[in-house]
């Protein structure tokens, strides 16, 4: 793992100026994309993309924690927003996993390789925090055991990137109305299907990160399933521990860097020393925390509800972090149209729903309540 | 020692403890010399601190085994005849001074003060930081209720003619110091994440007895949700413990020990709302825990203080250290 991260360290100073971002931050969305894209274009074929991938997808195998550490490196660096970048993590894997084997290994190089771009379509309008109510529809066009082709008819939200994005790992209602989790299919869906449309959203940050996604009679082949019929469930609960674990870490990676940012531009006082000290300490207790659960997951253990402590640690830490920016940049965050400004204002903005994304703040706390405190059910 | 080594040894200890007297530092002090505390701390100086003080915080018992810690931190020879001299509440500096001969200092002392023959300060002097002794009849001793009676500390000062019989006052460099103190802090935090563990689970057990408007009021989500705060904090505190004993110095140990005082306060605070009338009594067990991690806060490092500096520690290098790796 030293290793790994040295001979990295070494090739992204090597290759600093081909890597840099062509504009200035915070830059525009699709400035991000195009640089994403072209990074990870350029770290495929350097070998660096495939490392912790398995073979059969065109991978280098090893530990997972390998692409973890590239994904911190490129964060901590500012090559690639960590947000952007850290998706992959909830989408190769569910492919991999679930996928036919011949479609997986046609299809996750080109996301690998910035080829293409893919989109999640869990939540829906009516779901916030409750996935399992999802009713966008999946009908069979005949016997669902022996359909070709399923229509899919219904409306995502907050899909990120999805006007960015070739293919859509969607879930679907195939069961009854009632059947909540027991009834959901997954599909791995072409993004230039007829009858989709896709409505970006504009964020409180002025960013369009996100989309709406509406699904009209889409026909979707039926080779196209991920996983079993009704079995969507379980593909949604198997991205939690990348999500928790691998994406994390790169978002935790960029917090460093972000109160580095603040402590290079802090007064020498005291105020700003215990802000940035309580910033710090928030920071380490996540990085302490991520840092065992990476550690278990890379020992094979199956991490659950306990992942709900690192969730709540995250946002606490995010928020703690953008806190302390408030607290020392408040004219900058207010009134600076400067570009320092600009990119303090919208992750201020953003960090907000660091508590509500992924599962609220709240809905944690009722997981940790009832599945590590067993304090039974709630009313 | 391995895993299964470990959890045996930290079985032991917790049962041993939890059949002695929990308020008489002596016979406490007693029950873990003969598990084999000096030994442990010699040979597995790591399991030694986590398991005994953690197993002291939980069964919220009191002991002088920091004397010990700080003695075997410096290379010394640690054993019940020494006691060290502790800095003064909230502080983590060398608490003495030595001028010529004499030394003079203030600060804490465990009740090994009045039982040991020497007492082993640290001190600053014009040659930089020097271990030294003093007879134990040299200090000058107070005892302290305070917020932990049961705790048996005092307060301590001294100025007096330094003790050849024990150490003449050797010089020691001031990374042996900084190694004691990330030593002490981590042995610290332990004691304070078994207490809030405990405070914890007091609070749990509360929760589900207690009944209200005919349910327990563990139904009540907003009861569940200060005991799942009360948990994050606790766990977190572990994984700042784990990083302090994996990378060991003094910013890992500085941090566990920061945030082990803040952690006690969340967890204390959050458990005793919950424990509502009764946590407010004596008939319960949660206020000594509450007193005992109040005190233990200010030894050799208050959160309020630790945060500061390692905050004044960013801006003076203007950088932040990641400290931790995969």
């Amino acid at each position: 793992m030293e290793r790994f991260r040295h001979d990295l360290h070494a090739w992204l100073d090597e290759h600093r100026d081909e890597l840099a971002p062509d504009y200035e931050r915070p830059g525009t969305l699709d400035q991000h994309m195009a640089q994403m894209q072209r990074v990870k274009s350029i770290l495929h074929a350097a070998g660096w993309m495939r490392y912790g991938w398995p073979e059969r997808v065109g991978g280098l195998g090893g530990s997972p924690m390998l692409r973890t550490e590239l994904g911190a490196a490129l964060a901590g660096r500012d090559i690639t927003d960590p947000g952007l970048f850290s998706l992959i993590e909830v989408l190769a894997p569910t492919v991999i996993d679930f996928a036919p084997q011949a479609l997986a290994a046609e299809m996750v190089p080109r996301l690998l390789s910035g080829e293409e771009m893919w989109c999640q379509g869990f939540s829906e309008p009516g779901t916030g925090s409750d996935l399992a109510s999802i009713h966008c529809r999946a009908t069979p066009d005949g016997d669902p055991a022996t359909a070709e082709q399923w229509i899919i008819n219904g409306q995502k939200v907050w899909t990120s990137l999805a006007q960015y994005s070739d293919r859509c790992v969607l879930l679907t209602r195939t069961g009854s109305p009632e059947s909540r989790h027991r009834g959901i299919t997954a599909f791995f869906v072409d993004m230039n299907t007829p009858g989709i449309t896709v409505a970006p959203l504009e964020m409180i940050n002025g960013e369009h990160e996100f989309a709406e996604v509406f699904f009209d009679d889409v026909v979707v082949p039926a080779d196209r399933m991920l996983g079993s019929l009704h079995g969507g469930w379980a593909i949604a609960m198997s991205i939690l521990p990348f999500e928790r674990s691998s994406c994390f870490w790169q978002r935790i990676a960029y917090l460093y860097r972000r109160l580095q940012r603040l402590v290079d531009v802090g007064r020498d006082d005291d105020r700003t020393a215990e802000v940035v000290g309580n910033a710090f300490v928030q920071l380490h207790m996540l990085r302490s925390r991520s840092r065992v659960t990476q550690h278990r997951l890379a020992s094979g253990e199956t991490l659950g509800a306990e992942t709900s402590i690192d969730k709540v640690l995250v946002a606490t830490a995010e928020q703690s972090t953008y806190d302390a920016a408030l607290r020392l940049l408040p004219e900058a965050i207010a009134l600076d149209d400067s570009v320092a400004g600009e990119l303090w204002r919208s992750e201020y903005l953003y960090s907000r729903a660091a508590t509500i994304y992924g599962g609220t703040a709240e809905v944690q706390r009722n997981i940790i309540a009832r599945r590590l405190l067993d304090l039974g059910a709630d009313e | 020692m391995d895993a299964a080594e470990r959890a045996l040894l930290a079985e032991t200890v917790a049962d041993a403890l939890a059949a002695a007297p929990g308020v008489d530092v002596v016979a406490t002090d007693r029950v873990l010399a003969e598990l084999g505390w000096l030994d442990m701390l010699r040979e597995e100086t790591d399991a030694a601190i986590e398991i005994v003080f953690r197993a002291l915080g939980s069964t919220n018992c009191h002991a002088t085994l920091l004397d010990d810690v700080v003695t075997h931190a410096l290379a010394l020879d640690a054993g019940p005849d020494i006691a060290a001299l502790l800095p003064p509440f909230g502080r983590w500096h060398a608490p003495g001074r030595i001028e010529g001969e004499r030394v003079s200092a203030d600060g804490i002392m465990t009740d090994r003060a009045t039982t040991a023959q020497h007492v082993l300060i640290v001190s600053a002097s014009s040659d930089g930081l020097r271990a030294a002794s003093v007879s134990a009849d040299a200090m000058s001793l107070t005892a302290v209720r305070g917020i932990d009676p049961d705790a048996h500390v005092h307060g301590a000062s001294v100025d007096a003619t330094l003790d050849a019989t024990f150490d003449g006052g050797s010089s020691i460099d001031a990374a042996s110091w900084a190694t004691a103190v990330a030593l002490a802090q981590r042995a610290l935090a332990y004691q304070i994440a078994g207490a809030s563990r405990t405070m914890l689970d007091l609070a749990r057990t509360h929760a589900v007895e207690r009944v209200q408007f005919d349910r327990p009021i563990a139904r009540f989500q907003a009861v569940r949700h200060r005991l799942a705060e009360a948990l994050v904090a606790t766990e977190a505190l572990d994984a700042a413990l784990i990083s302090a004993a994996d990378e060991p110095g003094p910013q890992t140990a500085a941090l566990a020990k920061a945030i082990a005082g803040r952690t006690a306060r969340t967890v204390a605070g959050h458990c005793q709302q919950v424990l509502a009338g009764i946590g407010f009594t004596t008939d319960h067990a949660f206020h000594r825990y509450l007193k005992a991690t109040m005190l233990l806060d200010g030894l050799f490092g208050s959160a309020d203080n630790l945060v500061l500096d390692i905050g004044r520690g960013l801006l003076a290098t203007r950088h932040v250290p990641t400290l931790i790796e995969l």
